[in-house]
């Protein structure tokens, strides 16, 4: 019966399909990261430390992202806390 | 004026020697000079594929090290003039292996070869930067399966970065070349295509190679695939190093064989 049905079944979803997509998303994601300076997850960690040292921000107050410019790279560091009311 | 090119895929078993031993072969069949650098400190097999093992004496590290010249260590090709080859080591000293040695080896080779192949180990430590850094041409060996495209794209990232003419602003011009291809399991979606390969990794195309038969029987008489002209691999081969050197030629071997009458009762060669 399982030989019948493997003659007739279709598989719905080509493999190769699921690979280039895969790949895709991946290579993106690699690539990113292989742009951003080793020191990048540190400089993050440190910068997270010092700016709540001062602002009580939440983790998520705190953004920091990493862009390549054609000549120099930047970091940007967005932050934001309650106001005393 | 020499050209150093390396031979580079990130993933092991892709067919890196194998593409090695057949482009340098090629490129000696045109009449350049041509020497082949086997890279692989400790895992050598370009010998083995070039069928030239019995005649190693000295080796890379041994040249580097000071224990013997470079003429001494060359191995002279037995079926074309103007090829050679310079075996890697079997010690696993891989410390001899220094920038600067392997530059003084490079500029030697310059003077007296048209053309520096380096073959490439896997991975991405010491003997594959050493390999790729003083490329001024790169050939990327892909199979159509995830984990070899992705090692590829790093590769590629390193070529851009690790190497003396991206240290000097520069791009080192890399090509691809797909082995073991298998265009019926393209066609039941089964394997990645040419495309979605070339549109992934965006680097030019230099040449397919089938799946074959030809490259085990090959690589097991030590005789370099290009040299069996019946075969689909050694003629891509042939088509890819005549696309190197900036020929132009249509690819062949990517779709499926129409098979004629009689192939399809006795079996052609594949």
């Amino acid at each position: 019966m399982k030989m019948f049905r493997k003659l007739f079944e279709r598989e719905e979803v080509h493999s190769a399909d699921v690979a280039r997509e895969r790949l895709k998303l991946m290579l993106s994601q690699d690539r990113l990261q292989r742009q951003q300076p080793d020191f990048l997850p540190r400089l993050q960690k440190e910068l997270v430390e010092v700016i709540r040292r001062y602002t009580q921000s939440s983790q998520d107050e705190i953004q920091i992202s990493c862009h390549a410019l054609p000549q120099r790279s930047q970091i940007e560091v967005n932050v934001s806390w309650p106001r005393n009311t | 004026m020499a050209k150093v090119v390396v031979i580079t895929s990130g993933k092991g078993g892709v067919g890196k020697t194998t593409s090695c031993a057949s482009i340098g072969t090629a490129l000696a069949m045109q009449g350049f000079r041509t020497v082949l650098i086997d890279f692989d400190v400790g895992l050598r097999n370009l010998d083995l594929v070039m069928g030239c093992e019995r005649r190693v004496v000295y080796d890379l590290i041994n040249v580097l090290s000071g224990e013997a010249k470079l003429s001494q260590a060359l191995i002279k090709d037995k079926r074309l003039d103007g090829l050679y080859m310079l075996p890697a080591s079997q010690t696993r000293d891989k410390d001899a292996l220094t920038l600067e040695g392997v530059e003084e080896i490079i500029n030697e080779l310059k003077e007296d070869f048209d053309y520096i192949v380096c073959d490439s180990p896997a991975g991405i430590e010491r003997g594959a930067l050493l390999a790729m850094y003083f490329a001024e041409e790169a050939v990327i060996v892909t199979n159509p399966e995830v984990s070899s495209v992705r090692d590829s794209d790093r590769i590629i990232g390193l070529l851009d970065s690790k190497t003396r003419m991206a240290e000097q602003g520069q791009a080192v011009p890399s090509r691809l070349l797909i082995t073991r291809y298998n265009p019926e399991r393209v066609e039941q979606a089964e394997m990645m295509s040419v495309q979605d390969i070339e549109e992934i990794l965006a680097i030019p195309l230099v040449g397919v190679v089938p799946e074959s038969e030809a490259v085990l029987k090959a690589s097991n008489q030590g005789i370099p695939v290009v040299h069996d002209q019946e075969s689909d691999a050694g003629q891509a081969y042939s088509d890819m190093t005549a696309r190197f050197l900036g020929e132009e030629r249509e690819m062949r071997f990517t779709e499926i064989e129409k098979k004629g009458f009689f192939s399809r009762m006795f079996g052609g060669r594949r």
